[in-house]
């Protein structure tokens, strides 16, 4: 009998100790957006350098601005389309508009079981117009929720 | 002449005082080492935590069961397998699995045998487990600044392998019937599936995001005894006397007691 009361006994801690550890709550605390890092360097000295002004928006999005005159910005994120395989961004720095263009692929990624599924992006090419923008290079093509540079814009 | 009549006289009484003190040990050895009869038996299992979760949560249904086998009194194989269904799905997506799974290893009872005697087990198993399953998200959507976007990813089958530590109990309930628990301490070694559509849930392992998981089942078992076995067990020393206990041999005087002058 007393096997069976420490049995019992057993089998309680144990499933309480179970149901504690699987019931604890999961939350999401990780980035769930692709943004595809864009640097800015200064051309001239090839340092990466904050223009005075930058305002962006995606083309035919002109009331929903992703930045708006902003200062000090050295990396600016640029959130592509997941459901089109290319994105067109109007960049103005310093007061001057320029296009941008990527071309990418995105497939599902998992970030987690609580955050659900993100699109992450392989960039093919970028494009610009050069009124302000000098030139534009890939640094890394997979774009990812991780926080590294995948294009520079020199101006 | 006496003298050599009392060399033989003392070689004789040597050489019996000797073949005495011989025999000593040897009727030591000759004395049979103390055994328990421990009965051998085949178990097979079933897991009825599983359907008790199903029935507080239809997302998660997990049926299992298992054969073991004793070696001896301490060691025995286990084959387990089973099926789980697990759905889960949240405001931005769904998933859906099913699968079989099977476990195989050693279990090993920690019980001293003449604790045991077959009724009751204390101890671990080490099990190699394989999973073979399929999973679809039916949907799943992200919002961006262009808009919401909307896909699925169609059903894929997978393997996965993990590797599995059970301590557990087991106890006889009655007749042939015992009822046990254990916990399952898994670590994945291969989950299956691309890096960016991973399952996160692995039938007979668990939610895969995690290297380890834990789990617990609750078997009702049926024992079917096939072999009875004598097993050697440890002479217990004989208790020695407590040295703080006064030994009884002066009844009434009390040896405590200090001896007047």
């Amino acid at each position: 009998m007393r096997s069976f009361r420490n049995l019992i006994i057993a089998s309680i801690l144990a499933g309480s100790f179970l149901l504690a550890y699987s019931c604890t709550p999961g939350a999401c605390f990780d980035e769930m957006t692709a943004f595809m890092k864009t640097s800015l360097y200064r051309d001239s000295t090839g340092i990466l350098t904050a223009p005075d002004s930058l305002s962006l928006w995606g083309v035919g999005m002109d009331t929903n601005k992703i930045y708006d005159a902003k200062k000090s910005l050295k990396q600016a994120f640029l959130p592509l389309d997941d459901s089109s395989v290319k994105c067109k961004f109007t960049i103005m720095i310093n007061g001057v508009y320029d296009t941008l263009t990527a071309w990418y692929s995105s497939y599902p990624h998992l970030i987690s079981k609580e955050c659900g599924y993100s699109f992450y992006h392989d960039l093919d090419s970028v494009h610009t117009t050069n009124y302000k923008i000098v030139k534009i290079s890939i640094t890394k093509n997979s774009i990812t929720n991780l926080s590294e540079e995948n294009i520079r814009i020199y101006y | 002449m006496k003298k050599t009549y009392a060399y033989i006289i003392s070689l004789l009484v040597l050489l019996s005082t000797g073949d005495m003190m011989a025999q000593k040990p040897a009727a030591a050895a000759a004395e049979p080492p103390d055994t328990v009869v421990f009965p051998l038996a085949i178990r097979a299992g079933i897991d009825f935590a599983g359907p008790v979760i199903y029935l507080i949560d239809k997302n998660n249904l997990t049926a299992e069961g298992y054969l073991s086998a004793d070696l001896n009194e301490k060691r025995s194989l286990y084959f387990g397998g089973g099926y789980a269904n697990y759905k889960y799905s949240q405001y931005n997506y769904s998933y859906r699995t099913n699968g079989m799974f099977i476990r195989a290893g050693i279990d090993f009872n920690l019980l001293k045998p003449k604790t045991s005697m077959g009724n009751y087990w204390a101890g671990v198993g080490l099990h190699y487990g394989v999973s073979v399953f399929t999973y679809e998200i039916p949907e799943l959507s992200q919002e961006s600044y262009w808009g919401t976007t909307t896909t699925s990813v169609p059903s894929q089958s997978h393997w996965g392998h993990f590797a599995e530590l059970t301590p557990g109990f087991r106890a006889q309930l009655f007749g042939n019937v015992s009822l046990g628990w254990s916990l399952s301490l898994r670590k994945m070694i291969y989950s299956g599936g691309s890096k960016d559509t991973r399952p996160i849930y692995i039938p007979g392992y668990g939610l895969s995001a995690k290297t380890f998981s834990a789990g617990i089942n609750y078997f009702i078992v049926w024992n079917f005894r096939y072999k009875k076995i004598n097993v050697i067990i440890k002479k217990e020393p004989p208790e020695e006397p407590d040295e703080n206990v006064a030994p009884q041999t002066n009844s009434g005087s009390g040896n405590n007691q200090k001896m007047e002058p």
